[in-house]
């Protein structure tokens, strides 16, 4: 009993520890990685697997701070998933999976790095673009440092319904760094050199 | 991204498995998570290698969104002080990084190893039970080790040195990597990168310079102890930043007190000669239980798991004769590895 439960507070701890990384080293980059994947001609549902395979492949390890550079181990796992897929994908030529090297990735300068891990005025813009109950919930939440019990208290709502919002508010993130993502996308598609793929 | 399943019949897409772990995070954001609630996690995760790297997404986007200094410091004991300072946290979000300029307290519990990363630019990667102060002025960079270890990467700051004090003995870096460990009457020092110059607060004017792959121990009386071991020995002795005890042969005794210090669970050596062998693995620093059957395994020493807070190594009186003989002390085993 006391193993189990020490063990599962690690794991917990270390799946935390993991995320912040993500949230601070990768999460403000995905979009350079999502451009390449579509360069490189990977179909959006595509994409999305592959990137959610590569963090799948992140949060397998025991640690993250031996990692020297996240964005480029990030885009290293991603490129050799797509590498295998391409493999077995046995119609498509060798030569076409060599190819996709050629289409660089858009590698982050040290002072984009830099911004990335201070881009809070991004998560709070974030926050703003929320629905209305959602958008009061998460910025009591993550703004005032509430808890969710307090929340409900204040609002005179269940804790349940608070999670809900939260949980609403979680998915909206993810698509809304998505979409600007796709902003951000179109953006450095007006100014790409190379052409990797016309659309 | 919720899109309609495609291909092999009932795989669940990749935004469909988004939205659960979507409801995981809200789920684990808020009171009460369980070792239960931990459980049926687990099994969620299990039952589809996709799921841990969603949850890990999600999980992401959702700690995106908190304040970037204060909530480095929000443990769970700090709580109450972070909730009475959320004014406070509002204002500091719109004036940058005021929060900092009194100086934060970070501290671990045992087994807990923490990665923080300060507004400068320069992370703290923070040990087993161990209590830092960092504070962030315009001259100076310092940070207080009240007790354990820790290890820096430094942001270069010609004009900002990065100074370190554990009790009397202060390291001080421009832009460079060191580890800094407090001990009674003194400080171990560890340089990975650079050159970090070192003195005692008593001893006036005299400073030593340590470079990459160097460590020393100081005495709080000035007494210097510099060795220059092979590299791997600096990787070695630094294999906690990624959760690892890396034993090259060490002696028992050493490793025992090892992880010790990561696990509320101790390790106690029952036969007193097992003390001085060495041994030589890989393990997980939350994993005595894994070095304790490698020592079992090796040694043929039996072990006493029954105690939820200890675990025995060895009988103090007796020597088993034939076995005893059969597996020498001084075999070395190797342990699990701790990355694929």
């Amino acid at each position: 009993m006391a193993s189990g439960t020490a063990g599962g507070a690690i794991d917990a701890a270390r799946r935390r520890q993991t995320a912040v990384w993500v949230a601070r080293e990768i999460l403000p980059h995905e979009h350079r990685v999502r451009a390449w994947l579509r360069r490189a001609g990977a179909a959006p549902e595509d994409s999305d697997e592959l990137i959610q395979e590569a963090y799948c492949r992140l949060a397998m390890l025991e640690a993250v701070d031996h990692i020297d550079s996240p964005y480029a181990y990030f885009f290293s796992i991603v490129r050799n998933l797509l590498v295998r897929r391409l493999k077995r994908q046995r119609i498509v030529p060798l030569e076409t999976i060599a190819e996709i090297d050629a289409y660089h990735d858009d590698r982050p300068s040290p002072e984009q790095l830099a911004a990335g891990r201070l881009a809070y005025g991004k998560a709070l813009d974030l926050i703003a673009r929320l629905p209305e109950r959602c958008r009061r919930i998460v910025q009591l939440r993550k703004i005032e440092g509430w808890s969710q019990r307090q929340i409900a208290e204040h609002l005179g709502t269940t804790e349940k319904a608070v999670e809900k919002q939260v949980w609403l508010g979680v998915r909206f993130l993810r698509q809304a760094w998505s979409q600007a993502e796709q902003d951000a996308d179109d953006l450095m598609g007006e100014h790409e050199q190379r052409g990797g793929r016309r659309r | 991204m919720t899109g309609p399943v495609t291909g092999s019949g009932n795989r669940q897409s990749a935004g469909a498995i988004a939205d659960e772990a979507a409801a995981w995070v809200a789920r684990l954001d808020a009171e009460g998570w369980s070792a239960a609630d931990e459980v049926l996690l687990e099994q969620w995760m299990a039952a589809d290698p996709r799921r841990r790297g969603a949850l890990l997404h999600a999980q992401a986007c959702w700690v995106a969104l908190d304040p970037p200094a204060p909530r480095a410091r929000a443990t769970v004991r700090r709580r109450g002080l972070f909730m009475a300072a959320g004014g406070a946290i509002a204002a500091s979000v719109a004036g940058g990084f005021l929060w900092l300029a009194g100086g934060t307290t970070y501290r671990t519990e045992i087994g807990e190893i923490r990665r923080v990363p300060l507004a400068d630019g320069s992370t703290a990667t923070i040990n087993s039970d161990t209590q830092i102060e960092v504070t962030l002025a315009s001259r100076r960079r310092e940070v207080r080790i009240a007790s354990g270890e820790a290890w820096f990467r430094v942001a270069k700051d010609p004009a900002r040195p990065f100074v370190v004090e554990a009790g009397q003995v202060v390291v001080q870096a421009v832009g460079t990597a060191f580890s800094v460990r407090r001990r009674d009457g003194g400080a171990d020092i560890i340089v990975t990168e650079g050159v970090v110059q070192v003195w005692a607060a008593q001893a006036d004017g005299y400073r030593t310079s340590l470079v990459a792959g160097q460590s020393a121990f100081f005495g709080d009386n000035a007494a210097v102890r510099i060795s220059d071991g092979p590299p791997s020995a600096v990787d070695r002795a630094l294999a906690w930043r990624s959760g690892a005890i890396d034993l090259s042969g060490q002696t028992v005794a050493h490793a025992v007190e090892d992880f010790n210090r990561y696990n509320r669970r101790k390790l106690v050596l029952a036969d007193p000669r097992l003390a001085g062998e060495q041994i030589d693995g890989i393990f997980r620093t939350d994993d005595p239980e894994g070095f304790a059957k490698a020592l079992h395994d090796s040694f043929g020493v039996p072990l006493d798991t029954s105690d939820a807070a200890a675990i025995r190594i060895g009988h103090a009186n007796i020597v088993s004769d034939a076995e005893g003989t059969s597996s020498p002390m001084s075999l070395h085993q190797h342990g699990k590895e701790t990355r694929p």
